[in-house]
C-alpha cells in the first residue's frame, strides 16, 4: 500500500486529511511541523508528501530546499489556503510535483498524489 | 408553548396604554405652568409676562408620536379648568381659552412636523432654527389672533382686540422659547442616559447657577428708583449665560435662560428692577423683549458650538471606520487563508465519510467522530466570520469592561492567516491574571490590530527565523500593558512622528493608522508610546487604566 506522509501546522486539517486519504485506501501519516517530518522521513521514507505552504517556523518552501540539498526529495504535492500569483511557480521550481488550492477536491488530490507516484522514482530522488 | 403564546397577550391587556404616563404628566405639569404663568401678572391691571401651559404642552407634544396627540390635548383639559376656575372667569372664557392654548400647541407642532423628522435637536442648527420659526415665532403668532379674537367674540374684559394680541403674543413667544428648547434638551438628555459627571462638573454647574442667578437679582430685582439705567446693567448676565454655552452647551444654556427670566420676571412683577415704566403693558413689553433678544443669540451660540462639535464626533468616527475597513482589505489574502483551513477540513472530512458509508455502513462511532469535527471546523469558520463583520460595522462607540488578554487572542485570531502567510510566528506572552479595562471593544481591537500589522510589515525583510512577533500583557498599579514587540530594523525618526497624521514609510500606506490608533488610546485614558528596543525591533505600548478588580 502506497504510503502518504502529509505535514500541516492545522490540526483539523491534518486529520481530515489522513482520513479521508486512509479512506481512500492509502496509508497516511500525518506531522505538524517540517521537522518533524524530516526526523520521521528518516526512518521510513514516504512515497508521496501533501505539503502546506505555510507554517509557522519551516515553511513549506524551506522544506522542500532541505530534502533537495540532503538528497533526499520526496515526490510533493504542495497545498495552499493562500495562493498567490508566483507562489505556483516558487514551488514548481523547488520541485514539486503538483500545487494545489485549498479547498482540496478529492479526485484532484488523489490524481495529483497517484501521478506523483507514478513518475520514475530516479526523477525525483536525483 | 400555549402558556408561552398566552402570557404576553394578558400581559398586553394589563400594561398601561403608552399614552397614559404622558398624559398624566401633561395633566399635572399644565396645570403647574398655569399657576406659574398667573403668578407672573402685572397687576392692577392683570397683564401676562409669560405663559407657560401652551408651551410645555406643545413641547410634549413634539416628544410623542402624532397618534397619542389628542389624549394628551384631552389631558390638558383637567389643569386648564382646575387653574382657570379658580380665577372667576366665566366658563365659557375658560373653554375658548383652552381651545386657543391647544391651537398654539397644535399648530407649533404640526408645522415642526413637517419641516423635521422626529424631535428636534438642540445639536442642530438647523433643528433649532426651524423650532424657533414654528414653535417660538409662528404657532404663538398665529394661536395669539385666535385668541384675541374668542375673548372679543365672548366679550371677557374691556381691552380692544389689538392690546389683547400685543400683550398676548409676548407672553407665548417668550414662554415658547424658554419652555420648548427646556423640556426637549431634557427629555434628550435622559434618553441618552445621563452621563457620569465628575464632582467638580457639578460644582462648576452649581457656581454657574447660583451666579446668574445673583447677578439677575442684583440687576433686576432691586429696588430702583432711578428713571435711568446704565446699559452695563443688562448685559450683566452675559458672561454667565457664554459659561452656560460655552462649558455646558444647549442643556445649560436652555437651562440657564429659564432662571434667568424668572428672576428678572419675580423682580419687574414685584415692581423692582429697571423695566418698571408707567403702563404695565410697556414693563412687560419692554422686558419680554429683552429677555427674548438676550436668549435667542445665546440659544443659537450654544447650538453652532454643538453641532461643531457633533461633527467632528462624527467625522472622527468615520475616519475610525474608514481606517479600519482598509486595514481589513489589506488582510483579505490572511482571512481567506483562515476561512480555507476550515473549509479544507471540512471538504475533507464528508468526503471521508462518503467513503465510510460506501465501504463500512455499519461502523456509526467513525461517523460521528467526522460529523463532530465538522461541526468545529464550520464553528471555526464561523467566528472569523463573526469577528470580521464585528470589524466592518460602523457604530457608536460602545464601552464595557473587557480582558485585555481575551482582546489579544481575538486580534491574533483575526491576524493569524496573515501572520500564517508572512511566515510570522506570534508568540502571545499574556499575564495568567489582569485587571479589566473599560472601553470600546472594536476600537482597542483595531489598535491592536493595527500594531501587529505594522510590526508584521517591519519584519518582511527579516531572515525567516527572525520573524517573531511578541504580544506581551502584563498588569503594574493601577494600569494594563498590552505590548507589541517586533524585530524588524525598529526607526529612525523620533518616536512621535509616527502618530503624526500622513507619516507613512509604507508605499500603499495613508500613514492614518498610527495616528488613528493614538487618539484611540487616549480616548480610552490611555498612552500608546514607541520604543526602539536595544537588541533590534521596535516595541509599541499601549498603557490603559485598570477597573478596579472585583472582589
Amino acid at each position: 500500500m502506497p504510503y502518504v506522509a502529509i505535514v500541516d501546522d492545522e490540526e483539523p486539517v491534518r486529520k481530515a486529511l489522513k482520513r479521508l486519504l486512509r479512506a481512500s485506501g492509502l496509508e497516511a501519516e500525518s506531522y505538524a511541523s517540517g521537522k518533524h517530518f524530516l526526523e520521521a522521513s528518516a526512518l521510513r521514507r514516504p512515497d508521496c508528501l501533501v505539503l502546506d505552504l505555510h507554517m509557522p517556523g519551516m515553511s513549506g518552501l524551506q522544506l522542500m530546499h532541505e530534502m533537495r540539498a540532503a538528497g533526499a526529495m520526496v515526490p510533493t504535492v504542495v497545498i495552499t489556503a493562500y495562493d498567490e500569483p508566483a507562489t505556483r511557480d516558487q514551488c514548481l521550481a523547488a520541485g514539486a510535483a503538483a500545487y494545489l488550492r485549498k479547498p482540496l477536491d478529492e479526485r484532484l488530490l488523489l490524481n495529483a498524489i497517484s501521478a506523483t507516484m507514478k513518475r520514475t522514482p530516479k526523477e525525483n530522488h536525483q | 408553548m400555549d402558556a408561552h403564546t398566552a402570557t404576553p397577550g394578558v400581559a398586553a391587556a394589563l400594561r398601561p396604554p403608552r399614552w397614559l404616563l404622558p398624559a398624566l404628566a401633561v395633566a399635572i405639569g399644565y396645570y403647574v405652568a398655569a399657576r406659574l404663568g398667573m403668578a407672573f401678572t402685572l397687576h392692577p391691571h392683570p397683564i401676562s409676562t409669560l405663559w407657560p401651559p401652551n408651551a410645555l404642552l406643545l413641547a410634549a407634544l413634539l416628544l410623542t408620536a402624532g397618534r397619542d396627540w389628542w389624549w394628551l390635548l384631552l389631558a390638558a383639559l383637567p389643569g386648564h379648568i382646575a387653574a382657570e376656575l379658580q380665577s372667576g372667569v366665566p366658563t365659557v372664557m375658560v373653554l375658548g381659552w383652552y381651545a386657543s392654548n391647544c391651537s398654539e400647541a397644535l399648530i407649533g407642532a404640526s408645522l415642526l412636523r413637517v419641516f423635521v423628522r422626529g424631535v428636534p435637536r438642540l445639536d442642530s442648527l438647523r433643528d433649532t432654527g426651524i423650532l424657533l420659526l414654528t414653535a417660538a415665532l409662528a404657532a404663538p403668532v398665529f394661536s395669539t389672533f385666535i385668541d384675541a379674537a374668542l375673548v372679543r367674540l365672548i366679550g371677557w374684559g374691556t381691552s380692544t382686540y389689538w392690546d389683547l394680541v400685543s400683550t398676548r403674543l409676548f407672553s407665548n413667544a417668550l414662554a415658547a422659547l424658554m419652555v420648548v428648547p427646556l423640556i426637549l434638551a431634557w427629555a434628550a438628555w435622559l434618553a441618552a442616559g445621563p452621563a457620569k459627571m465628575r464632582g467638580a462638573r457639578y460644582a462648576e454647574a452649581a457656581a454657574l447657577f447660583s451666579g446668574l442667578l445673583a447677578v439677575c437679582l442684583l440687576a433686576f430685582a432691586m429696588p430702583h428708583s432711578d428713571a435711568h439705567t446704565a446699559p452695563a446693567v443688562f448685559y450683566a448676565p452675559l458672561p454667565f449665560l457664554l459659561w452656560a454655552a460655552v462649558r455646558f452647551g444647549p442643556l445649560g444654556v436652555v437651562s440657564a435662560l429659564p432662571a434667568m427670566a424668572v428672576a428678572t420676571i419675580w423682580g419687574t412683577v414685584h415692581g423692582l428692577g429697571p423695566f418698571t415704566t408707567e403702563t404695565p403693558q410697556d414693563t412687560a413689553r419692554e422686558m419680554q423683549l429683552f429677555l427674548i433678544t438676550a436668549s435667542v443669540p445665546l440659544l443659537l451660540l450654544a447650538v453652532a458650538l454643538a453641532e461643531r462639535s457633533r461633527i467632528e464626533r462624527e467625522s472622527r468616527s468615520q475616519l475610525t471606520h474608514l481606517s479600519r475597513v482598509a486595514m481589513l482589505g489589506e488582510l483579505s489574502g490572511g482571512i481567506a487563508h483562515e476561512l480555507n483551513q476550515p473549509l479544507t477540513a471540512i471538504l475533507a472530512n464528508a468526503q471521508a465519510a462518503q467513503h465510510f458509508l460506501a465501504n463500512k455502513p455499519g461502523e456509526r462511532a467513525i461517523l460521528s467522530e467526522i460529523l463532530q469535527d465538522i461541526i468545529l471546523a464550520d464553528k471555526r469558520a464561523g467566528d472569523v466570520i463573526d469577528r470580521l463583520r464585528a470589524m466592518f460595522k460602523r457604530g457608536e462607540t460602545r464601552t464595557e469592561a473587557l480582558d485585555p488578554n481575551r482582546l489579544v487572542r481575538d486580534v491574533m485570531s483575526l491576524a493569524h492567516g496573515d501572520m500564517t502567510t508572512r511566515g510570522i510566528e506570534v508568540v502571545p506572552r499574556l499575564a495568567a491574571s489582569l485587571p479589566e479595562i473599560r472601553g470600546d471593544r472594536i476600537q482597542l481591537q483595531q489598535v491592536i490590530l493595527n500594531l501587529i500589522v505594522n510590526a508584521a510589515d517591519a519584519m518582511s525583510m527579516c531572515a525567516p527565523n527572525d520573524r517573531v512577533l511578541t504580544v506581551h500583557t502584563l498588569a503594574t498599579k493601577g494600569r494594563v500593558h498590552i505590548n507589541v514587540i517586533d524585530r524588524g530594523p525598529g526607526f529612525t525618526v523620533a518616536s512621535e512622528i509616527l502618530f503624526e497624521a500622513f507619516y507613512t514609510t509604507k508605499p500603499q500606506g495613508l500613514g492614518l493608522g498610527l495616528s488613528i490608533s493614538k487618539s484611540i488610546v487616549s480616548a480610552h485614558g490611555g498612552r500608546l508610546r514607541a520604543v526602539t528596543r536595544k537588541g533590534g525591533g521596535a516595541a509599541f505600548l499601549i498603557t490603559l487604566p485598570a477597573l478596579a478588580r472585583r472582589p
